[in-house]
């Protein structure tokens, strides 16, 4: 079910944008469970075709790499070489397999939007972004705590050697960001970017199908050309932010493991 | 794994912590201390109270990447 003949079907005689409305989903069949949805079928594929790839490419190595171990191995090397060692230096080794399959993943659900037929961003529900940054933010506590102290990894955010007045005005911004607004900026740059890039994608593609092919008219015609032409250039941008978004939550996910380990300065 | 391996590099993190953390080190100073101006000015019926605790959790929010940060 794509998503033009979802808004096809509720246009009417008016041309309606897209809205809220795209992210909604009955249950996959009828009959079955009401949180069998869609986005929840292509999170469970994602994951699948996840462990897919990392199967095909690194199960057999072999010493001069060949077909898929060459795709594993060059994402390797730049989750590795970008994502882990700037921010992990030389842990980053033992934080692969968790980042590596974080970014491949995150990737294929982004993916998801522009592949005919299913065509829809798993992450544009926050729902997923929110139990992966949710994940990494648990993570981060364990870790500071476990490695810096229990109260050690608390009192090694604030910064040492400032007038003890200036401590009551910073500590609770420091608090509220590292504890509060970091997983939620974490989660929601993920989800904001997928969720308007879907509305984007499914408003261009609409224009063209309603003024070509639904209601063509002579004066219509032209808009519906932009409209095409304006779908096929916005997919083109998406496949850039899906990419820059998988890797911005790999990196942040590295950045705050990193704070963990690591008392900041 | 590869041949074409490099040492670790170890510049670039704390400039790129930095980059990363200042909208949610700006929003809490604003939420706050600007939520602290909002009380205050609801207490005292003193309007100003409100943007003069945003405006100053913004520039103690900058304040503060700056000595966690910049020094």
């Amino acid at each position: 079910m794509s998503a033009v003949t979802v808004l096809a079907a509720s246009g009417g005689g008016v041309f309606t944008p897209p809205g809220a409305e795209l992210f909604d989903f009955p249950p996959l069949f009828a009959g079955g469970p009401e949180w069998l949805t869609k986005p929840v079928a292509l999170a469970i594929l994602g994951a699948l075709l996840t462990c897919a790839i990392a199967w095909s490419a690194f199960a057999k190595p072999k010493l001069v790499p060949r077909g898929m171990q060459n795709v594993g191995e060059i994402g390797y090397t730049f989750v590795r070489d970008q994502v882990a060692r700037p921010f992990l230096g030389k842990d980053a080794e033992r934080w692969m397999p968790l980042l590596l399959s974080m970014f491949v993943l995150i990737w294929v659900w982004n993916l998801f939007a522009v592949i005919p037929v299913i065509q829809f961003p798993v992450a544009s529900h926050i729902a997923f972004p929110a139990v992966l940054a949710l994940s990494v933010y648990f993570l981060k506590i364990y870790l500071g705590m476990r490695h810096q102290g229990p109260v050690k990894y608390f009192t090694n955010l604030i910064p040492k050697g400032l007038p003890k007045p200036i401590y009551v005005l910073l500590v609770p911004i420091e608090y509220l960001s590292t504890f509060v607004l970091a997983p939620f900026t974490h989660a929601v740059r993920l989800f904001a970017n997928m969720f308007a890039g879907h509305l984007i994608l499914a408003f261009f593609s609409l224009v063209g199908y309603w003024f070509l092919i639904e209601n063509p008219t002579l004066l219509g015609a032209p808009v519906g050309v932009l409209g095409v032409v304006m779908t096929i250039a916005m997919t083109a941008f998406e496949l850039f932010i899906q990419f820059l978004q998988a890797f911005l939550f790999t990196m942040l996910a590295a950045m705050y493991i990193g704070s963990g380990l690591h008392a900041d300065h | 794994m590869s041949e074409h391996s490099e040492a670790p590099r170890e510049t670039g993190p704390s400039f790129a912590d930095a980059a990363w953390s200042v909208p949610s080190y700006l929003l809490s100073g604003m939420a706050i201390w600007g939520g602290i101006g909002w009380l205050l000015s609801e207490w005292s019926g003193w309007d100003l109270f409100k943007p003069i605790g945003l405006i100053m959790g913004a520039g103690l929010a900058v304040y503060l990447v700056y000595v966690k940060y910049g020094r």
